[in-house]
């Protein structure tokens, strides 16, 4: 875990203020209307730190609160984080835990598809993860606060940045993953594998079952060849 | 719904949360290097991020797929992340304004 990784990913994640900034905006807003206060809806965005798992969570609330089947949901939504974690572990396993697990906590889907992209360019270095996820993090719970400061309502830009940039930062890393003509088949799987997940089971399991799929075309062209 | 209660929902949400992030870390400390699961996860991030992408472009509509084709075309001709941004919000922002 090296200072210089920290700054390169610190940089690189910028982008992400804007973003998480909007899309934790949303959030507050939505925990505003709910009539939740400032520092719960704070609190939530800075422990749960999980878009998908507050979105689900947020649509469970009740009275009183169905605390299993929030659990349950959080489990459910969140399990791609196993998959990420194991994934770490392979880049960063002689890391000692006591820095390795505080900066799991803020570990997310674009912090970890970002440190992946780099430790092929240049290396696994755990500074990475920790400089990207910092910007993740403030743009998310500074948002949320934000939305209790400002006199502010969602409009169609904060959407669409909201929505939209995560996308379209992980679209700029994809000329870094493609290794050769072999990579077209399993990303052929992977985008199909989502679409219809996403379609006729539920956008939150896209990503897993469709990047499974595709793993799995890449596990069995590596045996063919 | 009294405050204590909230922040203790809060809380447990949270810890499952973290679980879920520092489990994966954890439980593949038992795994062997050249095995079946180490070799998928080593195969996993390029397919995980076509399949981030499509979910992206599903919820953000057709104006979320001409941004991101947008931003993807920008990074591959200019190599800057900050021009694939900004051309790829843009469009993407022209595309919902014009309906799409």
């Amino acid at each position: 875990m090296t200072a210089a990784g920290v700054r390169r990913g610190l940089v690189a994640a910028l982008p992400f203020l804007l973003s998480n900034g909007a899309a934790g905006l949303v959030m507050g807003l939505t925990y505003k209307g709910l009539g939740l206060g400032a520092e719960h809806a704070i609190l939530f965005s800075l422990l749960v730190y999980s878009a998908t798992a507050q979105a689900i969570t947020l649509s469970m609330w009740a009275h009183p609160l169905p605390v299993v089947a929030m659990v349950v949901a959080c489990i459910a939504t969140n399990s791609r984080y196993l998959l990420m974690g194991a994934h770490l572990r392979q880049l960063f396993g002689g890391l000692a835990p006591r820095k390795m697990l505080p900066t799991l906590f803020l570990l997310a889907d674009a912090s970890w598809l970002m440190t992946s992209s780099d430790a092929d360019r240049n290396g696994p270095d755990a500074g990475y993860l920790l400089g990207s996820s910092i910007p993740m993090a403030i743009g998310w719970v500074g948002g949320t606060a934000l939305a209790y400061a400002a006199p502010l309502a969602a409009n169609e830009p904060l959407r669409l940045a909201a929505t939209l940039l995560p996308t379209m930062f992980i679209a700029t890393l994809l000329p870094s993953q493609w290794k050769n003509v072999r990579s077209l088949w399993p990303w052929l799987t992977s985008a199909v594998a989502a679409l219809l997940v996403a379609r006729f089971v539920d956008p939150s399991w896209s990503m897993l079952i469709g990047g499974g799929c595709g793993t799995l075309v890449s596990m069995m062209e590596r045996t063919d060849g | 719904m009294d405050d204590l209660h909230v922040l203790g929902v809060i809380c447990i949400l949270g810890v499952t949360c973290y679980a879920m992030r520092a489990g994966g870390y954890v439980l593949a400390a038992s795994m062997r290097d050249d095995g079946i699961a180490a070799r998928f996860l080593q195969l996993a991030p390029g397919n995980l991020f076509i399949a981030f992408i499509v979910g992206g472009c599903l919820s953000g509509g057709l104006a979320g797929l001409v941004g991101t084709m947008v931003a993807l075309v920008t990074m591959a001709i200019t190599a800057r992340e900050w021009a694939a941004l900004g051309a790829g919000f843009g469009a993407a922002l022209a595309a919902s304004a014009i309906g799409l």
